[in-house]
């Protein structure tokens, strides 16, 4: 919980509306943000993203599982997230669940598409080892550490660099001659195929304050929000989900207009993510 | 399975037997928290974050209302360990944890120095491998301490075993998971009591001795490194006050005034001079 005085109200929606914000930013500005890979070893790929004072952690298992049958050519993929206490004491004990939940379900709408596999920005058919058979499932957790706002776009960035650090273990298939018979399958433990990420979007929230919105807000400015617009955009500059959050009803132009300046922020937020990826790459 | 190698005496990961794993402390990792740490044992990595002391929230669990009241909780993360598995929340082993930890830290805060408020202490496992009650207990630790919060002294855990008729100090996920004894120590550094003691199997009595004293040294080992962190972080600290006097007491709204002061600086520099950019 945020507690802020009136005077403090008044001054973080007087700040957006003079396009200067309580810690120097514009409104259409992130704060300065920070990309770690490989921060979980046991993981197939992990990254950490710092934005400001949150932090997240995004890890990617991949384990070798059963295709359903509805879709015997597709991979799985599912996104869990957590809330650790650490971040707030509000999320102490079942506190987070809401939130997770929130957060899980925003991110597999942006991230895996509809319910058939459709429009999902991770190819799900080359998770597929023997068709009908033997896939990869992909297991993404994101774990929030700490907790300033836009949780959302800081998870999204982490999952984005967690894929592009992933390495799955390249797979030999001996197939018996009988159908039914399970295939034997030798993992390799050296030879690591590496992902096509440039389809994953990244997540831009536009935050309403007053009659303006604002990128990135910190908790105290997204106290004072009446409603928050996520839009995920990929590199094509496609939109690949929505989500409205917040009571506040918005006019529909009001909405096309902030999705076009969410499609132009997210090309420089990904432009800047892409050299932190390869920057945190050659760090590793 | 050979966990100690009978020639060259050296353990699964390369280890001595009475050698700890690499240790590594940092304070301050969420910027939110009023005081927090991170606590690496080799691959064990643990988050701590203290929130407190502040008012009691659910009035109810106020116990003496001259004590502060003192609460725990112990989560791990889902990709935490080896194999990925979705545990439901408040499981009885986190529980058990949690409470060891709550008890083990109450025994050195100062609760009578704070009545009638609460002092929250979260751990977040990141990774577990073998000794996360430990790492745990360090961890929050050096939270408390980054939290200003009085302790009688600093507490510190460390576990020892015994396998292949070797008492071995800090053991991994391998050596803990091989069916031996384990026993977890937690010890008031200067004064030099034992606050936490655990052991599962069995173990003759006399090796039992030996074993604790292996771990009370493996105790007293991260006592210093943790109190040469602390110095560290406070000297950091100082210079930092020295360096910008007004960010450290500053409020945000103070910074805050003072961008927007360069901002209408800047605005008039381009009023004046008719700069276009």
């Amino acid at each position: 919980m945020v507690g802020l005085s009136e005077g403090e109200k008044h001054f973080i929606r007087g700040g957006i509306a003079q396009d200067l914000r309580a810690d120097g930013r514009r409104r259409l500005q992130f704060r300065a943000m920070s990309v770690e890979t490989g921060v979980i070893p046991q993981a197939n790929g992990s990254a950490r993203v710092r934005l400001g004072s949150t932090e997240v952690i995004a890890s990617v298992k991949a384990e070798l599982g059963k295709p359903s049958i509805l879709h015997p050519d597709k991979g799985k993929v599912s996104i869990f997230v957590d809330c650790s206490p650490t971040a707030a004491p509000m999320f102490e004990g079942r506190g987070s669940e809401d939130l997770s939940a929130e957060l899980s379900v925003a991110l597999q709408r942006c991230l895996l598409g509809g319910k058939s596999g459709a429009g999902a920005a991770i190819d799900l058919s080359s998770l597929i080892v023997v068709d009908g058979k033997v896939c990869w499932d992909l297991y993404i957790d994101g774990l929030v550490v700490s907790s300033d706002g836009n949780l959302l776009d800081a998870l999204a960035a982490a999952i984005k660099v967690a894929l592009s650090d992933t390495g799955i273990p390249r797979v030999n298939v001996s197939l018996s001659a009988a159908t039914d018979e399970e295939p034997e399958v030798d993992v390799s433990d050296d030879e690591f195929l590496q992902f096509d990420t440039s389809s994953v979007p990244v997540i831009v929230t536009l935050t309403k304050v007053g009659k303006h919105y604002i990128v990135d807000a910190t908790s105290e400015e997204e106290s004072q929000m009446s409603s928050a617009v996520s839009v995920s955009v990929n590199r094509h500059r496609q939109i690949c989900g929505l989500t409205k959050r917040g009571g506040a009803g918005l006019d529909a132009s009001v909405i096309f207009d902030m999705i076009s300046v969410a499609k132009h922020v997210s090309q420089q937020f990904m432009s800047v993510l892409d050299s932190d990826i390869a920057a945190a790459e050659e760090a590793e | 399975m050979e966990y100690v190698n009978p020639l060259t005496g050296f353990r699964v990961d390369g280890r001595r037997p009475n050698e700890m794993r690499q240790l590594k402390g940092e304070v301050g990792v969420v910027a939110r928290a009023d005081g927090s740490a991170m606590f690496e044992m080799g691959n064990t990595r643990v988050i701590a974050a203290v929130y407190g002391p502040r008012e009691v929230q659910i009035k109810g669990q106020q116990v003496s209302s001259e004590e502060a009241l003192v609460r725990c909780e112990y989560r791990m993360a889902d990709f935490s360990t080896g194999d990925r598995r979705r545990k439901p929340k408040g499981d009885r082993r986190s529980t058990e944890i949690s409470l060891v930890i709550r008890q083990t830290m109450e025994a050195s805060i100062l609760t009578h120095l704070m009545p009638r408020s609460q002092i929250d202490i979260f751990v977040q496992v990141l990774q577990a491998d073998g000794g996360t009650r430990a790492a745990c207990i360090n961890a929050a630790t050096l939270a408390l301490a980054d939290a200003g919060i009085p302790m009688r002294d600093i507490v510190t855990s460390c576990s020892a075993g015994y396998l292949c008729s070797t008492p071995l100090l800090d053991l991994n996920y391998i050596e803990d998971s091989a069916g031996g004894p384990d026993v977890t120590v937690g010890i008031l550094a200067k004064m030099d009591k034992v606050t936490l003691l655990q052991m599962d199997a069995k173990l003759p009595m006399d090796t039992f001795e030996t074993v604790m004293e292996l771990a009370i040294e493996g105790c007293k080992a991260i006592a210093k490194y943790i109190r040469e962190v602390l110095l560290e972080n406070t000297k950091r600290l100082e210079c930092q006050r020295c360096l910008r006097p007004d960010f450290v007491s500053g409020h945000f709204l103070q910074q805050t005034y003072m961008y927007r002061a360069i901002f209408v600086e800047i605005k008039a520099y381009k009023a004046a001079f008719g700069s276009e950019d």
